[in-house]
């Protein structure tokens, strides 16, 4: 790849979006692009930069489902980011949210010769089903061959980086993926479903003793930024996770200390399989009465306890977390 | 658990339409029975609600989903490996390769029409998720190619199968409320709901470019809950649709529906949580209907005088309460309770009519009325809103 003048990036005005933008803009070289929805709100986008930075970010409205917009925001671009992605909703919504984006987005970045296509996938790709209890998980391991066994989100995204790989040798269009762990910081809670499961006001907490694999949306976005910045990794996939990983015990007694009130039951680790094996048997029994949210495949994909290896992303793309694991925490529970 | 068997009266239509004319006029063509084996059905569009279709689908014994088809092989794909059925993208294959008896259309809703009679020229029975058309026109378009080609049509009006609206039309039928005089229906609809978002975020979104936008996409079921005890084929109508929290499209709508016997009144709002309740009101009492819950409260008039009534009001209230808890309790240790019941107890009720050469659980003139009052609904409701704008 040339030198990178021109980024661009769909789901800029999200969670992760607004912090890659940041991060892009401590290059005085890079003018970043963002196409965001024509009802999407900028301010927070652009508030916290700066007038110079601001002239370097230029908004461009429009809907991923139109491929004359998308070519024209994609033109002269030397690296997409794709960031946009739903997070909720039933199956189809997802897919048609995420997914099918996915196609169009690599089909216009191919047309106009975009230099590197960079996808923002999920940890939770992995078919960590089959893998050994503490094993660790790189990047070579396999993708969830049952994926439709599991969330929804998961589905999606597992479907979406076939499809990105079939495109990119289909296209030759240079694909970076990423695939980061649970996103935390300001604005969002820490305790998700790795921790456990929210039911009504009481949190079940699942297991509790295995390593979360969290990353703090500004570490994450720096790692996002390299895979798009640095040359030499087209074809290659990172994790990203936080270095000192948590335990779901140490969350919940960290925040309790912090003085959030936390209800809660805990199951433990032995406990939830026989426990999803029961649900998912009652779930079966009654067609759906109490839909099959926990399943034995499911469970052990969640809660398995297993080490995530971030040494790729560290090795290939420089990458050092910028916020430590105790300082993101303490930054995330201040926001 | 609650099914419905063939004894089950079908939806009565009790007014004259254009559409018995047609049924009536046209050369029909006998549908012959589909006996006793199973029926094999396919949806047709893979979105949000095909996933309640292939859900329901899975719980009746005598059905086979035989493929699913939608342009969008991504979205083909998830429907087909989450349900194991085969999947497609092109209808025409589908229609030779899986031979469906039933096709479900559930896309958007400015293709029902013409995927309606292509399906049933092609011979095969149809089932249309709500609204049934854009307008009354490609309704009668599509009632006369079904009578043409001697298929049948079904229209997804589950609600009225659903297994609270069954016991609340038996209860009306006893004359628990006496005579049935007003339906009041409503529906909440968070606006940055899953999809109402979706339609709010997108100016070119399809709902939008429909006749009665986002309504025509909703009010299908608040409106048939009311023209299912209100007979009139035009009852009078009063009312208007509202825009509110600065968006460029109506998204309130308060319809008075005045006929002989009996009124209604539909609100639909995205400034309500959502819900789903019907109260009817007779000359004895009211119910309201609660289909989220799954209750039905009921409420007489006081038989005790003055400050007695009082008293005897909650406690009759308190005892109402009480059967609708153990009627749920019983339910749900017997796995019955499930959010797209209706649906089911439709499904099943359409394919044994098919199996059995028997009239269809909606008549071909009920889903014409209500079409048409849609259209009217709309047409008044555009034409208060350019008396205001004048």
């Amino acid at each position: 790849m040339n030198t990178i003048q021109r980024v661009c990036l769909t789901g800029a005005t999200g969670f992760l979006g607004r912090r890659l933008v940041q991060r892009l803009l401590t290059d005085p070289q890079l003018q970043v692009r963002c196409l965001v929805r024509p009802t999407s709100d900028v301010d927070t986008l652009l508030e916290p930069l700066s007038p110079e930075q601001r002239a370097r970010v230029e908004v461009v409205r429009g809907e991923l489902h139109d491929a004359g917009y998308l070519r024209q925001g994609l033109a002269e671009s030397d690296v997409v980011y794709h960031v946009a992605a739903a997070l909720g909703g039933n199956t189809s919504t997802l897919f048609l949210n995420t997914v099918v984006p996915t196609r169009r987005l690599m089909a216009a970045a191919s047309a106009v010769n975009v230099g590197r296509f960079v996808l923002i996938s999920s940890l939770g790709v992995y078919g960590t089903r089959e893998l050994r209890r503490w094993q660790q998980v790189d990047e070579q391991a396999a993708l969830d061959p049952r994926a439709e066994q599991r969330d929804p989100y998961t589905f999606s995204k597992v479907r979406q980086e076939l499809v990105a790989r079939e495109l990119s040798a289909e296209l030759k269009l240079p694909l970076v993926i990423v695939r980061p762990g649970v996103i935390y910081g300001e604005g969002r809670s820490l305790l998700t479903s790795r921790v456990g499961l929210q039911v009504g006001p009481l949190l079940v907490r699942m297991g509790g003793s295995h390593p979360l694999p969290y990353t703090y949306v500004e570490n994450c976005a720096e790692g996002v930024k390299l895979a798009g910045l640095v040359p030499g990794v087209d074809g290659e996939t990172f994790n990203l996770v936080d270095d000192d990983p948590v335990t779901g015990h140490q969350l919940v007694r960290y925040l309790r200390r912090q003085g959030q009130k936390i209800r809660s039951v805990w199951i433990p680790g032995m406990c939830i399989q026989p426990l999803s094996w029961i649900y998912a048997t009652y779930s079966r029994w009654s067609q759906g009465q109490l839909p099959p949210v926990i399943t034995p495949y499911r469970s052990a994909a969640i809660w398995k306890p297993l080490r995530y290896s971030n040494a790729q992303a560290k090795h290939k793309l420089n990458w050092v977390q910028p916020i430590s694991t105790e300082q993101a925490l303490e930054r995330t529970i201040a926001g | 658990m609650t099914t419905m068997t063939s004894t089950e009266p079908t939806r009565r239509s009790s007014s004259t339409t254009n559409a018995d004319a047609i049924e009536s006029s046209a050369p029909s063509t006998q549908a012959i029975p589909l006996g006793d084996r199973p029926v094999r059905v396919a949806i047709l569009g893979c979105g949000q609600i095909a996933d309640a279709h292939l859900g329901q689908l899975q719980r009746i014994r005598f059905a086979e989903v035989v493929g699913v088809c939608d342009s969008y092989e991504d979205l083909a794909y998830q429907a087909g490996v989450r349900f194991n059925v085969p999947q497609f993208t092109d209808l025409d294959n589908m229609l030779q390769v899986a031979q469906p008896d039933v096709v479900h259309i559930a896309t958007p809703a400015h293709t029902h029409a013409p995927l309606a009679i292509k399906l049933l020229h092609a011979g095969c029975h149809v089932y249309v998720e709500k609204p049934f058309t854009l307008d009354v026109a490609e309704a009668d378009r599509v009632i006369e190619v079904a009578a043409n080609t001697g298929r049948r049509i079904c229209i997804g009006h589950d609600q009225l199968f659903d297994p609270m609206w069954l016991r609340a039309r038996q209860l009306v039928q006893s004359g628990a409320i006496g005579e049935a005089r007003h339906v009041e229906s409503i529906l909440g609809y968070p606006i940055d709901g899953k999809f109402g978002a979706l339609v709010k975020g997108d100016p070119n979104h399809w709902v939008r470019k429909l006749p009665g936008g986002l309504f025509q996409n909703t009010i299908s079921h608040p409106l048939y809950r009311i023209t299912d005890l209100l007979p009139d084929a035009e009852p009078v109508l009063l009312g208007n649709w509202l825009r509110r929290g600065g968006l460029d499209f109506p998204t309130e709508l308060h319809i008075a529906l005045e006929g002989e016997q009996v009124a209604g009144s539909l609100t639909f709002s995205t400034h309500l949580p959502p819900q789903r309740i019907t109260r009817i009101y007779g000359t004895r009492g009211h119910l309201a209907i609660d289909f989220d819950g799954q209750v039905i409260r009921r409420a007489a008039r006081p038989r005790m005088p003055g400050a007695f009534a009082k008293l005897e009001m909650p406690w009759r209230g308190f005892w109402d309460s009480c059967g609708n808890l153990g009627r749920n309790m019983w339910r749900f240790a017997c796995g019955d309770i499930h959010y797209f019941a209706g649906m089911k107890n439709l499904f099943e009720a359409f394919y044994r009519s098919l199996q059995q050469g028997t009239e269809p659980p909606i008549p071909v003139a009920e889903i014409r009325r209500v079409t048409g009052l849609m259209d009217r609904i709309f047409e008044h409701c555009r034409s208060q809103d350019s008396q205001e704008t004048t």
